[in-house]
């Protein structure tokens, strides 16, 4: 999964060459600021077929958790 | 003139006045309100009983529909929501932060929720989870901005939402309001030209500063940060950039700002304050009553939307 999400942020967030690992903060390592999660969230809801609640936006600070929370919500 | 949010709302003209930290206190919401538009108190980050006591004293000067401007970045938000619901306030706008928590809260007490967007995702995002309308705001603006311009933004959110959309961002005419609805939107807000209304409390400094700027007098300090923020060129900006050149940290560049808003709008200080304004301040050249303002604006409007030969 971590390489799928990763591949979205990359495409969504214009990320061609960062390093993105689980421990990925979004913030301090990509410097992506919060409309940039909105699009980031749209993107995932997409692929994964999922809702993602805005008020859950703020647990999501990194590419684990953002990892996490997808298989928490049955993503495959 | 109906729109969807004169409806909404139940005001005479879709006009905002934005809710500005400092500047937007009951004086000015109260005449933009009694003058027909939709005045709004800034709760920016005073605490609960003050927004309370603004929000009385504002009813004791209209009777007519006035919104608040609730900060979410404030860590009393939660609270400044309570005394907005006991006060039976009817509008919110939200800045700084997604209202999604609050909205459940807002909704059960009848309160329509604007947020204020920088991008189509945040206002998709919001449409989804209650709001009633957003603000579409350009970074032509004065204070806190987001990266889009009025032009590109408004157009885009339009299309993406169904809610109504308030734009705001370099509109201090008639022609701004009218292009401003070519673009899609349903009412403008605007803060620049309120600024220097007679009835704002606004320091006489800041509002000369405000009323001689130029065109290209804006300077946006704070990209560094993350939270850039629009003002006119003066010594603080000068200071401030040249810290953020030199590689300075939030520590040192908020001990310059700290309390420079205030100090702009209540002490005149127009040399070391923050004068927060948007790039439109150059076409800003009269102090005028609130409803002055708005029936000149709202004339030329009708004038440009009505007129068949170009």
């Amino acid at each position: 999964m971590l390489e799928k999400v990763t591949e979205i942020l990359r495409e969504q967030l214009n990320l061609e060459n960062a390093d993105i690992q689980m421990e990925t903060s979004f913030k301090e390592d990509l410097e992506v600021d919060s409309l940039d999660l909105f699009e980031l969230v749209m993107a995932l809801e997409e692929e994964y077929d999922i809702e993602i609640p805005s008020e859950d936006l703020e647990q999501l600070t990194t590419v684990g958790a953002v990892v996490e929370y997808l298989k928490n919500k049955g993503a495959e | 003139m109906k729109t969807r949010i004169t409806e909404l709302l139940g005001i005479e003209y879709p006009v905002f006045q934005g809710g500005m930290a400092w500047v937007a206190e009951h004086h000015l919401a109260a005449a933009v309100s009694e003058a027909g538009g939709l005045g709004i108190i800034g709760a920016a980050s005073a605490p609960a009983q003050v927004v309370r006591e603004e929000i009385r004293k504002a009813r004791k000067l209209t009777d007519k529909p006035i919104g608040v401007n609730i900060m979410l970045m404030n860590p009393n938000a939660p609270e400044v929501a309570k005394v907005v619901i006991e006060e039976g306030v009817k509008v919110v706008t939200t800045g700084a932060g997604n209202p999604a928590k609050l909205m459940q809260e807002f909704k059960e007490a009848g309160v329509k929720v604007i947020p204020v967007v920088a991008g189509v995702a945040m206002a998709k995002m919001m449409e989804r989870c209650g709001a009633d309308a957003v603000i579409a705001e350009g970074t032509e603006s004065g204070g806190h901005i987001g990266a889009a311009t009025t032009m590109c933004l408004v157009p885009q959110v339009a299309d993406a939402v169904q809610i109504p959309v308030i734009a705001a961002g370099g509109i201090g005419d008639g022609r701004g309001f009218a292009a401003a609805f070519m673009l899609g939107a349903d009412a403008v807000q605007m803060g620049t030209r309120f600024v220097v209304a007679k009835e704002s409390i606004v320091h006489p400094n800041y509002k000369e500063k405000i009323l001689k700027a130029k065109d290209v007098d804006s300077e946006v300090t704070g990209r560094s940060t993350g939270h850039p923020v629009r003002q006119i060129r003066n010594q603080m900006t000068r200071e401030y950039l040249r810290l953020e050149k030199e590689g300075a940290g939030l520590e040192e560049l908020e001990q310059l700002t700290l309390g420079s808003l205030r100090s702009a709008v209540i002490d005149g200080d127009v040399v070391k304050g923050t004068l927060m304004a948007g790039q439109i301040a150059g076409l800003v050249k009269k102090e005028q009553s609130c409803k002055e303002i708005i029936h000149e604006i709202m004339e030329e409007a009708e004038f440009l939307l009505n007129r068949k030969e170009w």
